[in-house]
């Protein structure tokens, strides 16, 4: 009997995506992380709450009491997960500042323009390639 | 594997209602299947969206005897359809705009697509959409609070820039599939690439960058 639940653990444990990486995660993985952990405890406590950052992380934190513990373990995590790879975008900024002004012949103002540039630009640091990568850029 | 059937059979029932479950949850897409799409963009169109908004909204009122069924019914946007446009299935909460947690990925990766270099020259429209069931003025009304509800949740929970995002509503006035009105094909919501940042993609001088994605950070640059 017991076998069985923990196979079927460690086959849901695989299907999670790591939160531990480095590398931050895509927003659709973030955001699948909080429908499969969370989702019924949305339904069952959050009703009328869209997938809005805060107003979801206030329902489900308001609703400690009753929400399942896999919900509580990684919510907060997944939207975590979401607020840095937001960030990364910023970061993109300072750790590319040499390549979009020298290379690209653009402004820190406007990282986004230089974006195809720096993806094909030759002379790209590591830091600033990392930086576009975790942006989600790439 | 079969023999142990017995000390499985929990993990097994797990198993089957998963696989028994699994057609009510939507479609996995992808960001590449997105970028697809939406990166297949020619030229810009005139779109007057209050107008095309009014317009949706007064034809959805007329209860003439000769108005046609709505299998009939002329589009009322033609110029939206030979556009890039990316259909998802996204599931709301009935008669509401608020997405349902099994859809949650799917706008995810939306977003994704958005953020993703290819696209970051383009801003799109969110097209709502709903079936020819009920009454056609509010299912109006429901499909552009709907659109409104994706534009939000891209624009404050990603972060999309506003400035690339652009909602409107056409209730069962535009189906995507005019040979089944009422069904769920027809409730799909549209990402529509409409436009494209100036054509200095590749020499990039100053100017304003709709595509910006996000506020510079605060901290001094370093030289």
């Amino acid at each position: 009997m017991v076998r069985g639940y923990i196979l079927l653990l460690v086959a849901v444990a695989l299907g999670v995506p790591s939160l531990a990486m480095a590398q931050t995660m895509s927003f659709g993985d973030s955001a699948g992380l909080i429908a499969s952990s969370c989702g019924a405890d949305i339904t069952a406590n959050c009703r009328g709450v869209n997938l809005d950052s805060n107003r979801l992380k206030e329902c489900l934190s308001r609703n400690q009491d009753v929400v399942s513990a896999q919900c509580k373990a990684t919510y907060f995590k997944a939207f975590e997960a979401i607020q840095k790879r937001i960030a990364a975008r910023v970061t993109v900024a300072n750790a590319c500042q040499r390549e979009i002004v020298k290379l690209c012949g653009g402004s820190t103002k406007e990282t986004s323009r230089s974006i195809p540039c720096l993806l094909t630009a030759n002379g790209v640091s590591a830091r600033c390639q990392q930086a576009v990568g975790e942006a989600g850029y790439r | 594997m079969r023999r142990t059937a017995t000390s499985l059979l929990p993990g097994l029932i797990a198993a089957s209602l998963v696989v028994v479950s699994a057609p009510a949850w939507p479609q996995d897409i992808t960001r590449e299947d997105i970028v697809r799409q939406l990166s297949r963009f020619e030229s810009a169109p005139t779109l007057d969206l209050p107008a095309l908004k009014q317009q949706t909204q007064e034809r959805s009122k007329i209860r003439s005897r000769t108005e046609p069924p709505p299998q009939k019914r002329a589009p009322i946007a033609p110029e939206l359809m030979t556009l890039p446009a990316f259909n998802v299935d996204i599931q709301f909460d009935q008669d509401t705009p608020i997405v349902r947690p099994e859809s949650y990925q799917a706008v995810g990766r939306i977003a994704d697509a958005m953020v993703y270099s290819d696209l970051l020259p383009y801003t799109f429209l969110i097209v709502g959409h709903v079936e020819a069931n009920g009454n056609r003025e509010s299912n109006v009304i429901l499909s552009q609070r709907r659109a409104d509800a994706i534009r939000d949740i891209l624009a404050n929970t990603f972060k999309i820039s506003v400035k690339r995002l652009q909602s409107v509503g056409l209730g069962e006035e535009q189906l995507l599939d005019p040979s089944k009105p009422t069904a769920p094909v027809n409730q799909q919501i549209q990402i529509i690439t409409v436009a494209k940042a100036a054509e200095e993609a590749a020499a990039p001088p100053p100017a304003p960058a709709p595509a910006a994605p996000g506020k510079q950070a605060p901290r001094k640059h370093r030289n």
